[in-house]
C-alpha cells in the first residue's frame, strides 16, 4: 500500500499546491525544491514557504504534486507522477447512497477547486486524471469550468470523472460537445434495468429514471461514457437482462466495466449480504459479457483476479486495481499472468485471497 | 419500438443510425499493378492479363516516380498497400521501390496478390519481412486447381510446393488465400475444405468466378448466379459449422459470411469496402495500374480493360479528380434508394455500381434486378436463419464467427 497523506510541517498560513523538484534545473514559481533530506524525509523551498515532509524518502517525491496543509500539519498526494492512476476527490457529498459505496459521503462540503485546478496545471506530461467524490457534478460548473480551463492549456492532459449521471441538463449538451471533451470520460454506474431495484441499490428514488435522462444527453453531447456494474447478489441474476439493455440502448458506451466488490465502506459490513462469489458460479456474468460482446459493447471485468475467471474470459479481466491500493496472495508471485491481473484490494481479507487464488 | 416520451430510446435510435453510416477518411489504402503480365493462363481472369513475354505492360520509370511522389505527399499515418497484376512478383524490384519508399510511415502494411508460381530469394526476401503478407488464390484439391489456373502436372505441383513451404516457413497467420468457384462445375466440398485445412488456413472466401475479363467470354453464365449456386453455398457453410461442431479446437469460417454477420451484429466495426454505406469511391482508396491510369477500384479497373466502360478517374502523373468521379458518387448509398429503404436488410447492406455496371452496363437498375440485391438477399436470409437456429452446432459456428468468447443462448431477440 503506498501512503497518499504523509505528515508534513510547513510554514504558510494557508494551504497550497506547489509541485516537488529535488533540483532546481528549470526553476518554476510553483515547484518547491529540495534543500536537505535522508530516507526520513525532506525540506523543500519554494514559492509559498518551506515544507518539511516525514516518512518518505524525498526520492519518492520527485516531480509530484502535492497540496501542502500547514493547519492540519500534512501533506496529500494528489498527482503522482509515476503511476497512471492519479484520482482528485472534489467533494465528500452525493445525493446517492449506495449500498456498496466504497466512499460513504459526508454532508459537508469542503471546496477545494481551486487548489485542484492549480494541481491539474501542474500534472506530469501526458497524465490522465481521475475525478472522484462523493459526487463530482454536485458542483457541476465548478467542475465543468476547473477542466475546460485545465484541457484548453494543456492539450497533453485527459480526464475520468466518476458520476452518477444524475445532473446532466439538456442544457449541457452543446457545451460537453465542445473538442476539449473528447478527452473526458464519465464512468457511470447503472446496476439493473429494473428501476425499483436500481434505485434500491443507490438508495434514491427516481435515481433510474434521472440517469436514463443524464445517459441521453450525454449520448446526443458525443460524450465518452464508460458504464459500470457492480455485481452483487441482488442484481446478478439481470446481468443478462442488462447486457441487453446496453446493447440496445446504450450501444455509444465506450466500455461496460462489471466490477466485483470491494471490501471497504458500506460493503464491509454487509459482505455476506452482498457479495457474489463469481468463481463459483460464472454463469450469468458470462452470458452478460457474451451478449454484449456480440452487439460490439467493449465489455471488461474489474477487480476480477484472473485466476478466478474462467479461460475464455480471461483476456477481459484486466488490471483495474490501482497500484497503490493493490495486494497479491503470497502464492501469486508464481503466477505468470500476475502483471496483467487486477489483484486484490488492500483491504481485502488476506484469508480470503489466499485461499481464492490458483496460479497460472 | 420506442415509445412516447422515451428520450434516451430515441437517441439511442439516432446514434444507431449514425453507427450504421460508414465514415470515410483520408486516402490510405492503395491498390498497385505494377506489371499486368502473368505467367498463368486462367480462363476466368478478371483482369485479362497479358502474357509474361510482352512488352509495355509494366510501370514506366516515369510512373514508378510518380507513385512514388504520391507517396511521399501521402497525409495519413496508417497505409496499406496490396499488390495486384498481372503477377507482380514478375517485378521485385518495383515491389521493393515501394516498400523502401514506405518506411517513413507509423504503420504500413503491405499485401503481395500472387499466383505463388515463382519463388526465388529475391520474393523471399521481400515475404520475408513482417509487414508483408501474401494472398494468392487456392480453388481446391490439385485436381481442381490445376483444371482451372495451372493446366499441367508440373506447374501444379510447383504452386503446392511453394505454398507449402510458406506455410511451413512463416506459420498460416502470414498467408490467405481464396477460391475461385466455377458454379458450373464445383469441387467436391469437403476436397475444397480439406485443401485448405491441411495448410492451416481457417478462413475461406468461396466465390464464384467474378463476371469479369476473360470471364466474359469464357464463362459467360457468370454474368448472375442462380440457385444452384446458392444451394452450394448454404451446403458449404453448413458443412463448415458440423465440422466445427465435430472439432471444437478449430474455427472454420466463409469470410464474407463471417463479414455479414458482423455487419448485422456490430455496426461500425466491420469497414469491408464491397459492403459498405454509403460507398463513396476515390476517397480512402484508388488503384494504380500499370500504365498509370488511376480507377476507383480494382473493378473499374477490370471493367476498362474489358473496353465495357472506362472509369479511369486520371493517372498518377497528373492527379484524378475526373468528371466520372463525380458521377458515380451520386449512386454509392443505398439509404434513399425505393427498394432499400423498403427492404429488411438496409441497415447491413451496401451498394456497389461498379458491380451493376460489370453486369448491365448500367448502374440505374431497380434494385432487385441486381445480381449484387439478389447475392445480398440471399446472403441476409441465410444469416438470419442461421442467427434463429436453435441447433447448437449452428450457435457455436455463430459464436466464433462473431469472435465471442462463449457462446450465448439466443443471438436474435424474438418479438413475440
Amino acid at each position: 500500500m503506498i501512503e497518499l497523506i504523509r505528515p508534513a510541517t510547513a510554514d504558510a498560513e494557508r494551504p497550497y499546491v506547489t509541485r516537488l523538484r529535488s533540483t532546481a534545473s528549470a526553476f518554476d514559481p510553483h515547484d518547491a525544491v529540495l534543500i536537505d533530506g535522508d530516507a526520513e524525509g525532506g525540506l523543500f523551498s519554494g514559492a509559498f514557504g518551506i515544507v518539511a515532509i516525514e516518512g518518505i524518502p524525498p526520492g519518492q517525491l520527485e516531480g509530484e504534486v502535492v497540496l501542502v496543509d500547514p493547519a492540519r500539519r500534512r501533506i496529500e498526494r494528489l498527482l503522482r507522477a509515476d503511476s497512471t492512476t492519479n484520482t482528485l476527490l472534489v467533494t465528500e457529498r452525493c445525493d446517492q447512497l449506495c449500498v456498496m459505496c466504497s466512499q460513504p459521503p459526508k454532508k459537508t462540503h469542503v471546496d477545494r477547486f481551486d487548489l485542484l485546478e492549480r494541481a491539474c496545471l501542474l500534472a506530469p506530461e501526458g497524465m490522465l486524471i481521475g475525478i472522484s467524490g462523493g459526487e463530482p457534478t454536485l458542483y457541476k460548473e465548478r467542475l465543468l469550468t476547473l477542466m475546460e480551463r485545465t484541457l484548453s492549456t494543456r492539450a497533453d492532459l485527459s480526464f475520468h470523472v466518476l458520476t452518477n449521471g444524475q445532473h446532466f441538463t439538456a442544457a449541457d449538451i452543446q457545451r460537453l460537445g465542445a473538442p476539449e471533451y473528447r478527452r473526458v470520460s464519465w464512468g457511470i454506474p447503472l446496476y439493473s434495468t429494473e428501476p425499483a431495484l436500481h434505485d434500491l441499490l443507490v438508495g434514491k428514488d427516481g435515481a433510474f429514471a434521472q440517469l436514463e435522462e443524464g445517459l441521453s444527453h450525454l449520448a446526443m453531447a458525443g460524450a465518452r461514457v464508460e458504464l459500470r456494474t457492480v455485481v452483487m447478489n441482488d442484481n446478478v441474476g439481470g446481468l443478462p437482462a442488462l447486457a441487453g439493455y446496453v446493447s440496445s440502448r446504450l450501444r455509444f458506451v465506450e466500455a461496460w466495466s462489471i466490477m466485483q466488490l470491494e471490501h471497504v465502506g458500506f460493503a464491509k459490513n454487509r459482505w455476506p449480504a452482498l457479495f457474489f462469489d463469481h468463481s463459483e458460479r460464472f454463469g450469468p456474468i458470462a452470458e452478460a459479457l457474451d451478449r454484449a460482446l456480440l452487439h460490439g459493447v467493449r465489455a471488461q471485468l474489474f477487480n476480477f483476479p484472473r485466476c478466478t475467471v474462467p479461460a475464455a474470459y480471461r483476456s477481459l479481466a484486466i488490471a483495474s486495481i490501482s497500484d497503490w491500493k493493490r495486494k497479491f496472495a503470497p502464492a501469486c508471485s508464481d503466477c505468470r499472468e500476475q502483471t496483467k491481473c487486477s489483484g486484490f484490494f488492500e483491504w481485502h481479507p488476506d484469508e480470503e485471497a489466499r485461499v481464492t487464488v490458483r496460479p497460472l | 419500438m420506442i415509445e412516447e416520451g422515451d428520450l434516451l430510446g430515441a437517441t439511442a435510435h439516432t446514434r444507431g443510425v449514425a453507427d450504421r453510416i460508414a465514415s470515410v477518411g483520408m486516402l490510405d489504402y492503395l491498390i498497385l499493378v505494377p506489371t499486368l503480365r502473368c505467367n498463368l493462363s486462367c480462363s476466368y481472369c478478371q483482369v485479362s492479363r497479358v502474357a509474361e513475354t510482352r512488352q509495355g505492360f509494366d510501370w514506366s520509370e516515369e510512373t514508378l516516380a510518380a507513385v512514388l511522389t504520391m507517396l511521399d505527399r501521402l497525409e495519413t499515418p496508417r497505409l496499406k498497400i496490396e499488390f495486384q497484376g498481372g503477377e507482380p512478383t514478375l517485378r521485385p524490384d518495383l515491389i521493393r521501390a515501394v516498400i523502401e519508399r514506405c518506411a517513413r510511415f507509423e504503420q504500413v502494411e503491405f499485401v503481395v496478390c500472387t499466383n505463388l508460381q515463382h519463388i526465388d530469394d529475391e520474393i523471399i526476401a521481400i515475404f520475408d519481412r513482417p509487414d508483408v503478407f501474401i494472398s494468392t488464390s487456392l480453388d481446391g484439391d490439385a485436381a481442381t486447381h490445376s483444371r482451372n489456373r495451372t493446366g499441367t502436372f508440373e506447374v501444379t505441383n510447383a504452386f503446392f510446393a511453394n505454398l507449402r513451404s510458406l506455410t511451413d516457413r512463416h506459420g498460416p497467420r502470414k498467408i490467405s488465400a481464396l477460391p475461385t468457384i466455377d458454379p458450373t462445375s464445383p469441387p467436391e466440398i469437403d476436397d475444397l475444405i480439406d485443401a485448405y485445412v491441411t495448410l492451416g488456413l481457417d478462413s475461406i472466401f468461396l466465390r464464384p468466378i467474378n463476371y469479369q475479363g476473360f470471364a466474359r467470354k469464357r464463362h459467360a453464365t457468370s454474368r448472375e448466379q442462380d440457385d444452384g449456386w446458392r444451394g452450394y453455398y448454404e451446403r458449404f457453410v453448413r458443412r463448415l459449422i458440423e465440422r466445427n461442431w465435430s472439432d471444437r479446437g478449430r474455427v472454420l469460417e466463409e469470410t464474407y459470411l463471417s463479414i455479414a454477420l458482423r455487419r448485422i451484429f456490430q455496426p461500425g466495426l466491420e469497414r469491408h469496402v464491397d459492403l459498405r454505406n454509403p460507398n463513396p469511391m476515390r476517397v480512402d482508396y484508388i488503384v494504380v495500374d500499370h500504365d498509370g491510369t488511376v480507377y476507383p477500384t480494382d473493378e473499374a479497373r477490370m471493367l476498362a480493360r474489358s473496353g465495357v466502360v472506362d472509369l479511369a478517374i486520371g493517372s498518377v502523373t497528373d492527379g484524378w479528380n475526373g468528371p466520372a468521379r463525380e458521377l458515380l458518387n451520386t449512386g454509392v448509398t443505398n439509404q434513399f434508394d425505393p427498394d432499400c429503404m423498403r427492404c429488411a436488410f438496409q441497415p447491413f447492406c451496401g451498394r456497389d455500381v461498379v458491380d451493376d455496371l460489370a453486369r448491365y452496363g448500367r448502374m440505374d437498375l431497380p434494385r432487385r434486378e441486381t445480381d449484387f440485391c439478389r447475392r445480398h438477399l440471399h446472403l441476409f436470409d441465410f444469416a438470419f436463419e442461421l442467427i434463429y437456429s436453435d441447433d447448437e452446432a449452428v450457435r457455436h459456428s455463430l459464436g466464433r464467427w462473431l469472435r465471442i468468447p462463449g457462446t450465448p443462448s439466443v443471438f436474435g431477440e424474438r418479438l413475440s
